[in-house]
C-alpha cells in the first residue's frame, strides 16, 4: 500500500503534524495564561501519548520498505521510554523547584530527574550502533552522530565568545543535547534524501 | 571503488530488495554499495562474491 492510499492514521506524517500542533496550542495557552502551570504539564504528558501511534505508523512504514532492523525496533522502544521519562522527569522537577525552595543538595537530585532519561537516551543511541548488524545503517548513524557532534561544537563556541562579548544572551548548558540530536536529525534527512535521489538512477 | 553489482543483479532480474535479503542487509546498503556511496567492508565484500560465486576482484574494481 503505497503512502498516498494509507489512512492519516497510519500515516507519520499526520502524527508529527498532530503532535506539533499539540505542543504549539498548550504553548500559546500558557503564554496567554489561560492555564496554570501544572495543567499545561499534564496536557503535553497527554500530548506525548501521540508517539506512541506516530512510532507505530513510522516502524510500519519502514517494514513495508524494508528499513526495519531488530536493533531500530529495540531503539524505538528503548528511546520512546526514555522520552516519557524526560518529560515527567522535568515537569515533576520544574513544578517541585517552583514550589519548595531547596538546598543545594535537595536541588543536585531533583536535577538528576530529567537528567537521568537523557542519560537514557545517550546510552540509547550507543546501544544501538553496538546492536546494528547492517554496517551501512550503522555507518549513518556514525556520521549523523559525528555531524551532531560537529554541530553542537560550532553553536556552542561559537555563542560562546558571542556570549563574552554581549553580542547575545545568556544559554543554558543543558541546550548542547537538543542542538546535537538536531544536527544528528539533519544529517540523517539529507542521506535518506541522497539514498532516495540513488534510488532512481539504481533500480 | 568501483563496483559491478548493478549488471550482476540485472544479470539475474533480482531486485534490489531480492538481493539485500540473500545478503541479510538492508535495501538502502545494496542501493549505497551499487551507486558507489558506500565501499562494504572486507566481510560483506566476501558474502557479495560468495553469493555471486565470482572471486572479489571480479565484482569490485580499483578506482
Amino acid at each position: 500500500m503505497s503512502a498516498q492510499t494509507l489512512p492519516f492514521h497510519r500515516r507519520p506524517a499526520f502524527w508529527v503534524v498532530s503532535l506539533l500542533a499539540s505542543f504549539a496550542v498548550i504553548a500559546a495557552l500558557r503564554i496567554s495564561d489561560a492555564i496554570d502551570p501544572t495543567v499545561g504539564f499534564l496536557l503535553m504528558v497527554l500530548a506525548m501519548v501521540q508517539i506512541i501511534p506516530l512510532t507505530r505508523a513510522s516502524m510500519a512504514k519502514q517494514k513495508s520498505t524494508g528499513h526495519l532492523s531488530p536493533a531500530i525496533k529495540n531503539y524505538t522502544r528503548r528511546f520512546m521510554l526514555a522520552s516519557f521519562g524526560y518529560m515527567l522527569g522535568l515537569g515533576i522537577a520544574v513544578t517541585i523547584n517552583d514550589r519548595i525552595e531547596l538546598s543545594q543538595g535537595g536541588a543536585f537530585l531533583i536535577a538528576l530527574l530529567p537528567v537521568v532519561p537523557i542519560f537514557g537516551m545517550i546510552w540509547t543511541m550507543g546501544r544501538y550502533v553496538h546492536e546494528e548488524d547492517d554496517e551501512y545503517l550503522r555507518h549513518r548513524a556514525i556520521m549523523a552522530s559525528l555531524f551532531g557532534l560537529g554541530v553542537v561544537l560550532s553553536v556552542g563556541t561559537f555563542w560562546g565568545f558571542l556570549e563574552s562579548f554581549e553580542v547575545v544572551p545568556h544559554v543554558e548548558a543543558w541546550a548542547c543535547f537538543p542542538i546535537w540530536a538536531i544536527g544528528m536529525g539533519i544529517a540523517q534527512c539529507w542521506m535518506t534524501i541522497r539514498d532516495r535521489a540513488g534510488e532512481g538512477e539504481a533500480e | 571503488m568501483k563496483n559491478r553489482l548493478r549488471v550482476l543483479r540485472a544479470e539475474r532480474e533480482w531486485s534490489q530488495q531480492l538481493l539485500a535479503e540473500k545478503l541479510e542487509v538492508s535495501r538502502q546498503s545494496v542501493n549505497a554499495i551499487e551507486t558507489g556511496k558506500y565501499d562494504p567492508s572486507l566481510p560483506l565484500a566476501f558474502r557479495i562474491a560468495d553469493l555471486f560465486e565470482m572471486p572479489i576482484e571480479e565484482i569490485f574494481l580499483r578506482d
